[in-house]
């Protein structure tokens, strides 16, 4: 009964158990609590996209965590051959002790090369990428503010440098809800290791609880804690789950007033039938030999990634709203050509299959895929002890973000940076614009998209920003 | 009459204060003066205009980098030309109807809803305002006329501050009721006369009275003495104190009064209360972000906090001293008093309020970012905390809503702006507890050497290899230093890929540890996380301790603080001086030094004036809404215009000149609330229905609102339940166990993993209360952040209370969960001689009552039932690790590596009893306990 915890948004109804327990109380059970959640709060009890006609209905964002390099992936930077090793100093207050003093400039190890109809421009370390070229929408003109990994994830997954404030996904489905009761909504496949900021990435923040991205572990216990510890027996905790309902009985009949305690024990009902379902869905048992093939699953080095995007698929197909996976380590401050040499091959394959698989199942039209990392690289590198390495520093003024499907603009580059790559100078919009295009192509209109919170109405956006309308196919 | 100051530059101080005391707000009376405006000039003046500025003209302005559509609202002349959509259609001067304008006002145009924020849509009103005026012909007086028109006819009250960036903001017009936190406290309560008893009954009866609402009758004393047993300390009562209070034969309320005073003197009080406040500052033992660096010791703070509730530290005092600690021991002995060494360390800890938020500094940051991030933090904090006024707003701009321009922002900022951080190391305090240190040290030093040993190792492979890859090319070096001593050419150096990733991925957590593990030894010292006051030095990246100067003003840059364009610090413009916010009435004067010390004592000075009305309100609102679950004011972080109103003005003016009256005593307000008939009432109503229809919000205090425990306390009270808590109070963090897979899950810190969580290695270690956790920003508890444990970023005015499903994982299958419930079951079978009286125990010892025949019979048979399945089936003890290993890619090479991390403190760990432990009909009775610590009745507070 905290007042804290109630709805004031204004797109639906109170607390945040519902979320969890939508539709899995039965529909009576739920539509009486909604329609009492409702009247309470003046709200609407169901979730309308702002744009009905915006094709997509999920996203899987593949999130390239530690900053790949856009000259050494999608935006090919022939001058910086001319360059490559010629030396420079900067100073300026502006810059960090690591981008400053004597620098130089780096050539991409690697080869570009058109593909598709739409001439997009990829490296030659993917290999299967080019084969969905005419699917990817490339982006040149995003730039963030952050130079250090967690506020620059913060920035790019919550709007909001500093962490604290609610993330995409969470946003996403708050405004567009869960289509399966059984699972949350919003969905986190994160490399084993957490990445830099940990879990205020996929943070509710503000909005409710029941939002926060649900991290499924790669290894171990896919939710913490989801199963029983050895031994004990699913009729073992049938057994204690029915004999606390009935403990619980008598202060329910006491408390009818108290809404809280029937929500608690459905709530122990969910989390029952949940232990079964998450192993469910999780396994990859029914899918064919050639699926597992064409993602790379047991074969090196796709695996890990490949695992993570199959699965992402599954969940959208189950009707979660927003998946994210995570792809580490892009941070390649040495040796770029080693580093992001071995790196694209673990994700390229299974993005590739990913992609394809989608448009075969005919979701790739209401599945629309992000690929982004939180920030770009630079075209010149420091002079570091142990001589010269051939990396990359960060750049938060030029980056490649591409997506493709779920109402994209597919087959084509949009903005462009300088010919060093340094800097977006064509159609440059802010992070937050482009928060507000990947809500407007989910059907959502960040303006709209609002909760009250210390004061004011916020947004995914933090004070408003412009849709990228060259973005929008 | 209406006041008005010079706007061009910033009032002094004495004229500041001689307006105020000649009362801030001033009545707007109609100037005789200005000729009679006409009816839509009015209506331009008092609604289009201001309509035009805070919705429109951000986006439509006579700039055209902020000109949307072509679109300019700037003047009547760019308006009738209309933008790109529809020209001259946008407005037919004297034809609203014909007007596009009110088309896209009126958000019939999908996709050009103007303005675009649907929170920002104007209302019913406004529109009809804009169309009056269209149909009066849109006249556009000017600025001047618009001034004159406002200020004769324009309803609500003006505010006197220091000024805003426009005459406009400066002279705008508040409703009354946005501003009730800025009015004087409210000093004479006449509706207390000739009432007895606690007043906060006068005034919450007087109310419901008037609402027609009759309140539900007190709880019975088994009912309070667990509410205001948890409510004080956080712990349930034991069963003896249960009996002892409800064996009290003396009346209700003085029985009460005596447990409340019992309680009150409890050295667990402190804890519980302290905890409160760790949630308003953000307390963490890390730094956040990138590198996550423990923070050696914030607990010596967490343990001021907690002596300072338990001392009953006058409120007053306990705000200066977290913010000038360090003033008042410099001007304390300026006045020729001298301070033990003890004090004074007291007071450098204390100060260490102003670093509790995530900060760090990187070798990728950039140093006038990170200074400007602390100094917009602390100024929106201290707002936040002790103004109730969330001040982040007037970063970038005067205040929408509130009476605080930029400039007060930045002039509170200029009080911080010579405030320097520092670890300091000063003396242990005869009230600290340093036990366990010892043995902490031994398991970090063997982490440490561990680390140190691998480093060597790997130096001396590099030797190795480099030797013999010199050879091979038959060159006369044994070490790449060697060969650049000798003048060697690039070429003739090994390549740096020469170490495979393996040996690379190590170094360089191995490097990183080093720099981590050498830091950390500050914890087995008393070192204080403190500051102070001087010229702000270039911060190095340096990952160590800042040390204090010898001179704080011979290094770096005194800081002269200027309103920042946007926000940004390479943007100042007008320069400003440390000031306190200007639109708080006050009777006294509060003048900020300009000098570089004693800024923070005048602030303190001035928040702890009896008669700032921002301050006390703020306080006594705080203590009430951890005592109710609201507060008066809903928002006790927030007492703008946007935050709650009082539902209960008086009473928290009362309230507040009362607190003052009693010397800022937080314990003598506890016992005012407590002691009420409001604070003892039933949970229950007799006619919750009408209740419910009369009372849709639960504003009027009827009943008592039920509660969750909150994270901290559901660990606290399965610990005391299960009767293994170990009381002892305060000292360096403890590690309890952590869900396994969340502990030794790899962390990504700058360029590396962080270390492992590894819990302490004996119970009794272990298993203390949760204010004394290890609170790594990077690393919570699961089991805290799943039940609303805030993140510590921002400051946390009141929890939520949400009810999720990894909740019911974490009570029903966590580890944690199940070695309470074992633990509970030995307890109650070792103090018992019957099933009975053990299911009388359980019950008395989670629940506080015994239970009724039915329950008893049903918990007898889940016991026998569990028995029966416990017969069949092991459950097997959890096996701890001693080592993880890593799986990792380096990032410099892509190429994957391992590490070995060695978890020295679990080889000596005793694991708490585990079901494989006890017999079977203990294991069935721990299922009994089990289901009941998760029943709500244990989660609940009535």
């Amino acid at each position: 009964m905290n007042p804290n915890t109630s709805y004031t948004g204004p797109m639906f109804a109170r607390r945040d158990f519902l979320y969890s327990l939508t539709a899995s109380l039965g529909p009576v059970a739920f539509s009486s609590m909604l329609a009492q959640a409702a009247s309470e709060q003046n709200a609407k009890p169901s979730r309308v996209a702002h744009f009905p006609e915006a094709k997509a209905k999920h996203c899987i964002f593949l999130y390239m965590e530690g900053g790949p390099s856009h000259v050494d992936t999608f935006d090919p930077k022939p001058k910086l051959s001319e360059l490559h090793m010629q030396e420079f100093q900067r100073n300026d207050e502006r810059q960090s002790a690591m981008s400053s003093g004597k620098r130089y400039y780096v050539e991409s190890p690697f080869k570009f090369a058109k593909h598709g109809e739409s001439g997009a421009d990829i490296c030659d370390r993917w290999e299967h990428l080019p084969k969905v070229a005419d699917e990817l929408c490339f982006y040149r003109g995003c730039q963030v503010e952050s130079v250090n990994h967690p506020t620059a994830n913060y920035h790019v997954n919550t709007g909001n440098r500093f962490g604290g404030d609610p993330s995409i996904g969470a946003w996403v489905t708050y405004g567009l809800g869960s289509e399966n009761a059984d699972l949350p909504g919003f969905i986190v496949l994160p490399e084993l290791a957490f990445p830099q900021g940990g879990a205020a990435n996929w943070s509710n923040g503000y909005l409710p609880t029941a939002l926060q991205g649900t991290p499924l572990r790669s290894k171990g216990s896919p939710i913490l804690d989801i199963a029983p510890p050895a031994g004990v027996s699913r009729d073992h905790q049938r057994k204690n789950l029915d004999y606390l309902q009935e403990v619980n009985s008598r202060l329910a009949s006491r408390h009818p007033e108290h809404a809280d305690l029937a929500a608690r024990m459905q709530n122990y009902e969910l989390a029952f039938r949940m232990q079964t379902q998450v192993p469910e869905v999780l396994s990859l048992d029914n899918e064919t030999q050639q699926t597992l093939d064409n993602y790379g699953i047991d074969q090196q080095p796709t695996d890990n990634f490949g695992r993570r995007c199959l699965l992402a698929r599954k969940l959208v197909e189950k009707g979660v709203r927003f998946v994210q996976v995570y792809a580490s380590t892009w941070d390649s401050h040495d040796y770029i050509a080693k580093a992001h040499g071995a790196l694209i091959p673990t994700v390229d394959k299974p993005i590739a299959a990913l992609i394809a698989d989608l448009k075969e199942r005919g979701l790739l039209d209401e599945t629309l895929i992000v690929w982004m990392g939180e920030f770009g690289r630079t075209p010149d590198n420091g002079v570091r002890g142990g001589g010269l390495a051939y990396g990359r520093d960060h750049n938060p003024n030029a980056m490649t973000v591409w997506m493709a499907g779920g109402g994209c603009k597919a087959g084509h580059t949009i903005g462009a940076t300088d010919e060093l790559g340094a800097t977006a100078v064509e159609n440059v919009h802010h992070i937050r614009d482009f928060h507000v295009t990947l809500l407007r192509l989910l059907g959502l209109d960040d303006n709209k998209l609002t909760y009250y919170h210390a004061g004011r109405f916020k947004q995914l956006s933090q004070f408003g920003g412009q849709i990228i309308s060259e973005l929008i196919g | 009459m209406f006041l008005r100051r010079p706007q061009s530059r910033p009032i002094l101080l004495k004229a500041r204060v001689a307006l105020v005391s000649a009362l801030a707000l001033v009545l707007c009376l109609q100037s005789a003066f200005a000729s009679e405006p006409a009816e839509g000039e009015k209506l331009f003046a008092l609604q289009v205009k201001p309509l035009l500025e805070t919705k429109c003209v951000a986006c439509h302005s006579s700039n055209l980098d902020e000109q949307e559509g072509g679109f300019d609202l700037t003047s009547r002349e760019a308006f009738l030309r209309g933008g790109e959509s529809f020209g001259k259609e946008v407005v037919h001067v004297g034809d609203a109807a014909a007007s596009e304008l009110m088309m896209l006002i009126g958000r019939e145009y999908e996709g050009m809803e103007m303005p675009p924020k649907e929170a920002e849509k104007l209302t019913e009103e406004e529109i009809w305002a804009v169309r009056d005026w269209i149909n009066a012909g849109a006249p556009w007086p000017d600025d001047a006329r618009v001034a004159e028109i406002y200020a004769a006819h324009a309803e609500g009250v003006t505010m006197a501050t220091s000024g805003g960036l426009s005459d406009a903001w400066t002279n705008r017009k508040y409703k009354p009721e946005d501003l009730w936190a800025f009015q004087p406290l409210q000093q004479e309560f006449p509706q207390l006369e000739g009432k007895t008893g606690n007043p906060i009954d006068a005034f919450i009866d007087q109310q419901l009275e008037e609402r027609g609402i009759a309140p539900a009758p007190q709880a019975d004393r088994l009912t309070l003495i667990r509410r205001v047993t948890l409510d004080l300390t956080g712990l349930p009562p034991t069963p003896k104190e249960i009996d002892q209070f409800l064996n009290d034969d003396r009346d209700d309320e003085t029985a009460f009064a005596a447990l409340v005073d019992r309680l009150l003197e409890s050295p667990h009080y402190g804890e519980q209360w302290a905890r409160h406040w760790l949630d308003v500052v953000r307390y963490a033992d890390s730094s956040g972000y990138a590198n996550d660096y423990e923070r050696p010791n914030t607990w010596r703070y967490r343990d001021y906090v907690v002596r300072a509730f338990n001392d009953d530290k006058p409120y007053d005092r306990f705000v200066t001293e977290q913010l000038a600690g360090d003033e008042l021991i410099a001007q304390t002995e300026a006045a020729g008093h001298s301070l033990s060494e003890t004090e004074k360390a007291e007071l450098q800890i204390a100060v260490g309020f102003l670093r509790m938020g995530p900060w760090e500094h990187t070798g990728m940051s950039v140093a006038k970012i990170t200074r400007q991030l602390f100094l917009d933090d602390i100024t929106d904090t201290v707002g936040q905390v002790f103004l109730g006024q969330a001040l982040q707003c007037c970063r970038c701009h005067d205040h929408k809503f509130d009476p605080i321009p930029t400039r007060d922002f930045y002039s509170m900022q200029a009080i911080f702006a010579t405030t320097q951080f520092a670890e300091v190391e000063t003396t242990w305090l005869p009230r600290e507890n340093l036990k366990g240190m010892k043995e902490d040290r031994g398991y970090h030093q063997q982490r440490h050497q561990i680390n140190q040993q691998l480093l060597k190792s790997i130096n001396t492979e590099r030797q190795r290899l480099e030797s013999e890859w010199f050879a091979a090319q038959g060159l006369p070096y044994k070490s790449r230093k060697e060969a650049r001593k000798a003048g060697a050419s690039e070429e003739e150096m090994p390549p740096t890929t020469l170490f495979g990733p393996q040996l690379y991925g190590q170094e360089r957590i191995g490097r990183k540890w080093q720099n981590r593990f050498t830091w950390e030894f500050d914890r087995y010292k008393p070192v204080a996380f403190t500051v102070y006051n001087g010229k702000t030095r270039k911060p190095s990246a340096n990952y160590n301790r800042i040390d204090m100067p010898a001179d704080p003003l011979k290094q770096g840059e005194l800081e002269q603080t200027a309103i920042l364009g946007g926000g940004d610090p390479f943007s100042p413009t007008i320069p400003v001086k440390p000031d306190v916010l200007s639109a708080v009435p006050m009777t006294g004067e509060f003048p900020v030094p300009a000098e570089y010390a004693g800024r923070r004592s005048a602030l303190a000075a001035w928040i702890t004036s009896p008669d700032n009305p921002l301050s006390t309100r703020v306080v006594v609102n705080r203590i009430w809404s951890y005592h109710f679950g609201r507060g008066i004011a809903g928002n006790p972080n927030n007492f703008g215009a946007t935050g709650k109103k009082p539902t209960h003005p008086e009473l928290l003016d009362w309230l507040a000149a009362e607190f003052v009256r009693n010397d800022w005593s937080i314990k003598d307000l506890h016992r005012l609330i407590l002691n009420s008939r409001v604070w003892k009432r039933d949970s229950l109503h007799p006619e919750a229905e009408s209740l419910a229809e009369l009372d849709p919000t639960s504003s009027s205090y009827a009943v008592f609102l039920p509660r969750r425990l909150e994270a901290e306390e559901i660990r606290d009270v399965m610990l005391a339940a299960s009767g293994e808590l170990n009381p002892e109070l305060g000292g360096i963090p403890i590690r309890p166990d952590m869900n396994l897979e969340a502990a030794l899950q790899p962390r990504m810190i700058m360029g590396t993993f962080a270390p492992s969580w590894v819990p302490n290695p004996l119970p009794e270690q272990r298993n203390r209360r949760s204010i004394y956790v290890h609170n790594l920003r990077g690393h919570r508890l699961p089991f805290m952040e799943i039940f609303n444990q805030p993140g510590s970023e921002t400051s946390c005015e009141l929890r939520d209370q949400s009810n999720i499903t990894p909740q019911v994982f974490a009570l029903m299958n966590g580890q944690e969960a199940y070695d309470r419930a074992v633990a509970l079951a030995v307890r109650v079978s070792s103090e018992t001689d019957s099933p009975e009286a053990a299911i009388n125990r359980v019950y008395r010892l989670t629940f506080g009552r015994f239970p009724n025949d039915q329950e008893v019979e049903l918990a007898l048979d889940h016991w026998e039932q569990m028995t029966q399945v416990h017969r069949t089936t092991t459950v097997p003890a959890v096996e701890f690790p001693t080592k993880v290993v890593r799986e990792a890619v380096d990032e410099n090479t892509g190429e994957p590596f391992t590490f070995t991390e060695e978890l020295v403190a679990y080889k000596d760990y005793v694991p708490d009893t585990q079901l494989s432990d006890v017999d079977i009909e203990t294991r069935g009775l721990a299922d009994v306990c089990l289901v009941l610590l998760n029943a709500n009745e244990f989660i609940y507070v009535y």
